[in-house]
């Protein structure tokens, strides 16, 4: 294993007044080496979501520090990090191919260059032949398909994937995982993949961390000692059931306090 | 069954044919006074006739329409995305803007007269004070309406402030601009030719109180004709606009 790509050292993060305070995330200490593939899961509201913005560099840490390849996040760094959302988000009067070259177009990429390395994302990410259709024409599963076009179109080393197959339905998630496995095995990203499906959590990644309920602590780092490539048939393996059970304890205890 | 979009524009076209063959024939069988309603042949004929007044009558109604327009549209969509954009100035705002919107301004029109004289400048800020609120709401509307999504989006891509004004904002809020150009735009006719007939020198709403004096009803009507005409027209410019920024709209 190479050396940590993101390291997340000592953060916390508090929102609101003295008074009214309420803190998000606490002590939160992670290593993640480069290509890793790490899924975030835990019960609802406990900072899944403010952890990929503190690494995204959207917002700063109230203490501690994220360095993504040795630099602090205190911006976004889109060329070192690229952020896929839960919605698609695209610019619903640009083209497919146009949202995907996006990112480049603000940072002043010529255009030429930035549509021929969009059309080569559309391809990665199966949409070839669609570069023209206005998102309103496409599907749900196509439109994230874009997102994560335009997520990877700068190169980035590291991904952030914030529950980005929530509003999906349950058959394209999985085809959509599989897809996103393709991927990651071809272009060998760092990702972070927040969600909510434990079995989405443990079918795509190398290492599940759990978080526990507000303030979000690290409560497991689980390591997903499943061989790859990754097949349907393993979530109804022993091995997996296991994994999946270890980690459901935590959540469940969390969520009935 | 749905009928095809053609049958239905057949219907609609006979519909107004329907209409103008109705207000020709009405009036000559007598089941309409003429001195209510003069056959459109006979309007036009008034139209014709005494083209040189009425045409001579549109560039003064024209130029309030632009200048109260300009004032309009340009104030109240740049105020509109300002007071949009802020929540704080939506809660501040709204409420005065609302009441102020129940006001029936056309009570106003005789003290823009002493304000402001006989002339287009009278014309001119009354029809701005009475489009001038619904514009800016509209354009409110539609500013508040936006999701913050796309932004925050923009700026995870390394977005600049201007950027996002630039490739977000703007774009994202044509839809809500040209809908309050049609609003403003169709406040605006009425409030000219209103302000012309309530009292001025000129213009189509001036000739059209004019010829009801001398209860010279085709020359009333010539003068509806025209006005028709100049709503219809910037009806037709408009949707042909908002055709043009479907696109823009969000959720699409």
């Amino acid at each position: 294993m190479s050396r940590a790509l993101v390291a997340i050292r000592g953060v916390s993060q508090r929102f609101g007044a003295d008074g009214g305070a309420v803190t998000a995330l606490e002590s939160i200490d992670l290593e993640i080496p480069n290509g890793q593939f790490v899924s975030v899961v835990g019960p609802s509201g406990c900072g899944k979501s403010t952890l990929l913005s503190l690494v995204a560099g959207l917002r700063l840490p109230s203490s501690g520090t994220v360095l993504c390849d040795g630099e602090p996040m205190a911006a976004p760094m889109p060329r070192k990090v690229g952020m896929i959302f839960q919605e698609a988000n695209l610019l619903p009067w640009l083209s497919a191919v146009d949202n995907v070259a996006f990112p480049l177009k603000l940072r002043h990429v010529a255009k030429a260059e930035r549509l021929a390395a969009a059309r080569r994302m559309l391809e990665l990410t199966g949409l070839a032949g669609f570069e023209d259709r206005l998102p309103h024409q496409l599907s749900g599963g196509m439109k994230q398909r874009v997102s994560i076009a335009r997520g990877l179109v700068q190169n980035p080393a590291v991904l952030l994937m914030d529950e980005p197959f929530a509003s999906l339905d349950e058959q394209t998630r999985m085809v959509l995982g599989d897809e996103l496995l393709r991927i990651w095995s071809e272009t060998r990203k760092t990702v972070i993949f927040v969600t909510h499906s434990l079995n989405e959590a443990v079918y795509l990644a190398d290492r599940v961390i759990v978080l526990s309920a507000r303030p979000g602590r690290v409560v497991d780092d689980v390591d997903v000692d499943l061989t790859r490539p990754r097949s349907f048939a393993m979530t109804a393996g022993e091995r997996f059931g296991i994994l999946k059970d270890r980690i459901w304890q935590h959540i469940k205890s969390a969520e009935r306090r | 069954m749905t009928w095809p979009e053609r049958h239905l524009r057949l219907c609609q076209a006979m519909l107004y044919v329907a209409i103008l063959a109705a207000w020709e024939i009405l009036p000559r069988t007598g089941l309409l006074p003429r001195l209510f309603v003069p056959p459109l042949s006979e309007a036009l004929g008034a139209l014709v006739t005494d083209r040189r007044e009425y045409l001579g009558s549109l560039p003064t109604t024209f130029g309030e329409i632009l200048a109260s327009y300009a004032i309009v549209c340009g104030g109240g969509i740049l105020l509109g995305q300002l007071v949009g954009s802020s929540a704080t100035a939506r809660r501040m705002l709204l409420p005065v803007l609302r009441s102020a919107y129940a006001v029936p301004l056309v009570v106003l029109y005789p003290v823009m007269m002493v304000w402001f004289g006989l002339g287009s400048q009278s014309k001119i800020a009354f029809a701005s004070i009475y489009a001038f609120v619904p514009t800016m709401l509209t354009a409110v509307a539609g500013v508040a309406a936006l999701s913050p999504a796309l932004g925050e989006t923009a700026r995870a891509f390394g977005a600049t402030r201007a950027q996002q004004i630039l490739y977000i904002s703007l774009p994202a809020s044509l839809p809500s601009i040209v809908a309050a150009l049609r609003l403003g735009g169709a406040l605006v006719i009425v409030g000219v030719i209103v302000a012309q007939m309530l009292g001025a020198a000129d213009g189509l709403g001036f000739l059209i109180t004019r010829h009801r004096t001398l209860l010279n009803s085709p020359g009333v009507y010539a003068g509806i004709v025209l006005v028709l005409l100049i709503t219809g027209m910037h009806e037709i410019l408009l949707r042909r606009l908002e055709r043009r920024v479907a696109a823009y709209r969000q959720g699409a």
